[in-house]
C-alpha cells in the first residue's frame, strides 16, 4: 500500500513536470496567436525520433548529439511550420486546423517509413538511483523534475522580462495595436511557435527514456495537452502548469491506487467533458464575452 | 423537426418545378452524365475486384460528404467523424452477425444510433468554438478507440452475452449485402445517390441558409433571433446520419469492423477526400473519393508511403488550392462546352 502511494507521488510528479512543459507551449501558441496547433504532438515526435535515431546510430555519444540535434531541428521546424503553413492561412481557422493536422499525420508517416512502426525504448539519461526513506528513486526522475522546474522558471522570466517576451505579451493582448507600435507580429508569432516546439522537444528528451518510442504517441501527447489546457484555462500559463499536475496525479491515482491502467486513457476526455460543462473557461481562464 | 416535416409535405409539389429548373443548368447535365456513367460500370466489367473498388469509392463519397456538410456548410470542423463511422459500423455488424437482422434494417438501426451519437457529441461540443471543436472531437474518437480496444470490457461483454463486441478483433465474418458484387454495387450506388441528393437539397433549403449563416457569422445569426444551438445540434445529427450510413456500408463491404475504424486515420480520410473535391461542395466528395480510392489502390503495397503521399497532397491542397478540384474543373468543362456549342 505504502509502496503504491509513493509510486503514485513520484510518477505523478514526473508526469506533471513533463506535461507542464508540453501544455505551456501549447497554451502559449493559442494565447498569443489564437492558433490551435494540432502539430504539437508532431513536435514531440520529431525530437523523440531524432534522439532515438542518433542513439542507435552513434551509441552513448549519440545521446548528447541527439539532444542538441533534436532541439535545434524541432525549433527550426516549428518556425517553418508557422511561416510556410500557418501564416498564409491565418485568416481561416479551419485551414490552420486542417493543415496542422495534416502535418502531424505527415510526421507520423515519415517516422513510420524512415524508421519503423515498432515500439522502442531508450536508456536513461543518467544512470543510478538514490534512496529516499527506503524507496528507490531513479536519478533520472530527479533530473526531470529539476530540469522542468528550471525551464518553466526561465520561460516565465523570459515572457515577463525579456524584450521579445514583452512583445509576445503585447501581441497576445492586441495584435493590431502591437503592430502599430512597431512590433513585427508575424516574427513574434514565429518565435512563439518556436518556443512551443522547443518546449515540446525538451519534454520529449526528458520523457522518452521512461516512456516508449512509437509513431502514434504524438496523438496522446496532443490530446493530453489539450485536456490540460482546457482544465487550466485557455491561454493561461500558470493554469496549464497547475492543470498538468492535476491531470498527472489523477492519472497516477488511477494507475497506482486503483490499479486500472486501462481507464487512464479515458481521463483526458472525462476532464474535457466535465470542464466544458461546469466551467468552460477553465480554472484560470479569462472570461470571454461572446 | 417541424421544419423537416413541413419540407417533406411540400416536397412533391415543389419537386416538379424544381427539377425542370435544375435539369436546364450545366451542373445538372454533368451530374446526370456522371450518374449514368457510374450505373454503366457493371456492363463494362463484372470483375469483383474492380466493382469492389467502385463500391469502396462510393462509400467514401458518402462519408466525406457528411464531413463536408458539417465543415463546409455549418463551419463545424470535426475530427471525430470516425466515431459515427465506427459506431454505426459496429452496430450494423453486430446485428447482422449475432442477431441475423437483414442488412437494410441493420443499416437503418446503425445509422439511427450514429444520429444519437451525433446528439451526444453535439451537446458538449457546442461549448467548443472553432478550432477547439476539432480537438474535442478528435479526443472523442481516440477515446472510443481505447474503449473498444479494452480487454476487460471484452471479457465482460463475452461473459454477459456470449458474443464478441469489444476487443482487438472486433466483429468479423459478416455477410455482405449480397454475394453478387453487381447487386452490392447497385445497392451502394442507390444509397450514395440518394444521400448526396438529400445533402445537397438540405444545403439549398431554408435550413441550409441558416447553416451557412451560422458558418459565416455565428454571433450575427444568434442576434437575428435564430437559436444557433438547435441548428448546430441538428447539423451534427444530419452529419452523423450520413456518416452512419457510410459506416454500415463500410462494415458490410469489408466483412467486419475492428477498433481501428475509430482511429483519427478515418477522419483524416474524410478530410482529405473533401479537401481534394473542394470544401462546401457536397458532390465534390465524389471526385475526391475517386482519386483517393484509386490512388490508394495503386499504392496498396506500401500503405505507410501512401499515407505519406496523401498527407502531402492534403497540405498542398489546403495551402494552395482552397477550392479543390470540382469547381475549377467544372468551370473549364463549361468553357469547353460553350466553345463546342459555338456560343
Amino acid at each position: 500500500m505504502i509502496d503504491s502511494l509513493i509510486n503514485f507521488l513520484i510518477l505523478g510528479t514526473i508526469q506533471g513536470s513533463i506535461y507542464a512543459l508540453l501544455a505551456m507551449g501549447f497554451s502559449l501558441v493559442y494565447g498569443v496567436g489564437g492558433i490551435l496547433n494540432q502539430a504539437h504532438g508532431a513536435f514531440y515526435l520529431i525530437t523523440c525520433y531524432l534522439f532515438y535515431w542518433c542513439y542507435i546510430n552513434l551509441g552513448g555519444f549519440g545521446l548528447i548529439v541527439g539532444i542538441v540535434v533534436g532541439l535545434i531541428v524541432v525549433t527550426v521546424v516549428g518556425g517553418l511550420v508557422y511561416i510556410l503553413l500557418v501564416k498564409p492561412l491565418k485568416d481561416s481557422h479551419v485551414g490552420v486546423v486542417i493543415v496542422t493536422f495534416a502535418f502531424a499525420f505527415l510526421i507520423e508517416q515519415v517516422v513510420k517509413v524512415s524508421v519503423d512502426p515498432l515500439y522502442h525504448s531508450m536508456p536513461l539519461l543518467i544512470e543510478g538511483s538514490i534512496n529516499v526513506f527506503g524507496v528507490k528513486v531513479l536519478n533520472h526522475y530527479i533530473l526531470v523534475v529539476v530540469a522542468s522546474l528550471v525551464i518553466v522558471t526561465l520561460i516565465t522570466l523570459f515572457i515577463n522580462k525579456a524584450k521579445i517576451g514583452k512583445s509576445i505579451r503585447a501581441v497576445a493582448q492586441d495584435a493590431e495595436a502591437a503592430s502599430l507600435m512597431g512590433i513585427n507580429v508575424d516574427r513574434i508569432l514565429a518565435y512563439t511557435v518556436m518556443i512551443s516546439a522547443f518546449l515540446a522537444g525538451i519534454a520529449a528528451i526528458l520523457y522518452v527514456p521512461i516512456d516508449i518510442v512509437a509513431p502514434h504517441i504524438g496523438w496522446s501527447i496532443l490530446i493530453n495537452s489539450f485536456a490540460i489546457v482546457v482544465l487550466g484555462g485557455l491561454g493561461s500559463l500558470p493554469g496549464s502548469v497547475l492543470g498538468a499536475f492535476i491531470m498527472s496525479y489523477a492519472n497516477a491515482f488511477v494507475n497506482f491506487i486503483l490499479f486500472m491502467p486501462e481507464i487512464s486513457a479515458l481521463i483526458p476526455i472525462v476532464v474535457i467533458l466535465f470542464m466544458l460543462i461546469l466551467r468552460p473557461r477553465g480554472l484560470f481562464g479569462k472570461k470571454e464575452i461572446d | 423537426m417541424r421544419i423537416i416535416i413541413k419540407k417533406i409535405a411540400e416536397f412533391p409539389s415543389n419537386f416538379q418545378s424544381y427539377f425542370r429548373d435544375w435539369i436546364s443548368t450545366f451542373r445538372a447535365k454533368v451530374t446526370v452524365i456522371c450518374l449514368i456513367g457510374l450505373s454503366l460500370v457493371p456492363l463494362l466489367t463484372q470483375n469483383p475486384y474492380f466493382l469492389g473498388i467502385f463500391t469502396t469509392f462510393m462509400i467514401f463519397t458518402i462519408f466525406a460528404a457528411s464531413w463536408d456538410f458539417l465543415a463546409g456548410f455549418v463551419g463545424q470542423v470535426s475530427f471525430g467523424q470516425a466515431v459515427f463511422l465506427g459506431v454505426s459500423g459496429y452496430v450494423t455488424a453486430y446485428l447482422i452477425r449475432y442477431l441475423s437482422f437483414p442488412w437494410w434494417l441493420s443499416l437503418v438501426i446503425g445509422s439511427i444510433i450514429a444520429v444519437i451519437f451525433g446528439l451526444i457529441i453535439g451537446i458538449p461540443a457546442l461549448r467548443l468554438k472553432g478550432p477547439y471543436l476539432a480537438l474535442g472531437t478528435l479526443a472523442m474518437s481516440l477515446i472510443m478507440y481505447q474503449v473498444f480496444l479494452m480487454g476487460s470490457l471484452a471479457t465482460m461483454w463475452e461473459n454477459a452475452f456470449g458474443t464478441n463486441l469489444f476487443g482487438a478483433e472486433g466483429v468479423s465474418q459478416i455477410t455482405p449485402i449480397s454475394s453478387d458484387t453487381v447487386v452490392e454495387y447497385f445497392a451502394t450506388f442507390l444509397i450514395m445517390s440518394v444521400s448526396l441528393l438529400i445533402l445537397t437539397h438540405i444545403t439549398k433549403s431554408n435550413v441550409g441558409t441558416i447553416f451557412k449563416a451560422i458558418r459565416d457569422d455565428e454571433t450575427g445569426t444568434s442576434a437575428s433571433g435564430i437559436n444557433t444551438t438547435k441548428y448546430k445540434i441538428l447539423a451534427f445529427m444530419i452529419s452523423g446520419l450520413f456518416a452512419g450510413v457510410a459506416g454500415g456500408l463500410f462494415a458490410m463491404r469489408f466483412r467486419g469492423v475492428n477498433p481501428g475504424v475509430f482511429q483519427p486515420l478515418y477522419s483524416f480520410y474524410a478530410i482529405i477526400i473533401a479537401a481534394m473535391g473542394g470544401l462546401a461542395t457536397i458532390s465534390g466528395s465524389a471526385i475526391g473519393a475517386l482519386i483517393f480510392v484509386f490512388l490508394g489502390e495503386i499504392l496498396r503495397d506500401t500503405q505507410d508511403l501512401s499515407l505519406l503521399i496523401f498527407s502531402i497532397i492534403l497540405i498542398l491542397f489546403i495551402r494552395f488550392a482552397e477550392h479543390g478540384l470540382l469547381k475549377p474543373t467544372l468551370e473549364r468543362i463549361q468553357e469547353l462546352w460553350d466553345i463546342v456549342l459555338g456560343r
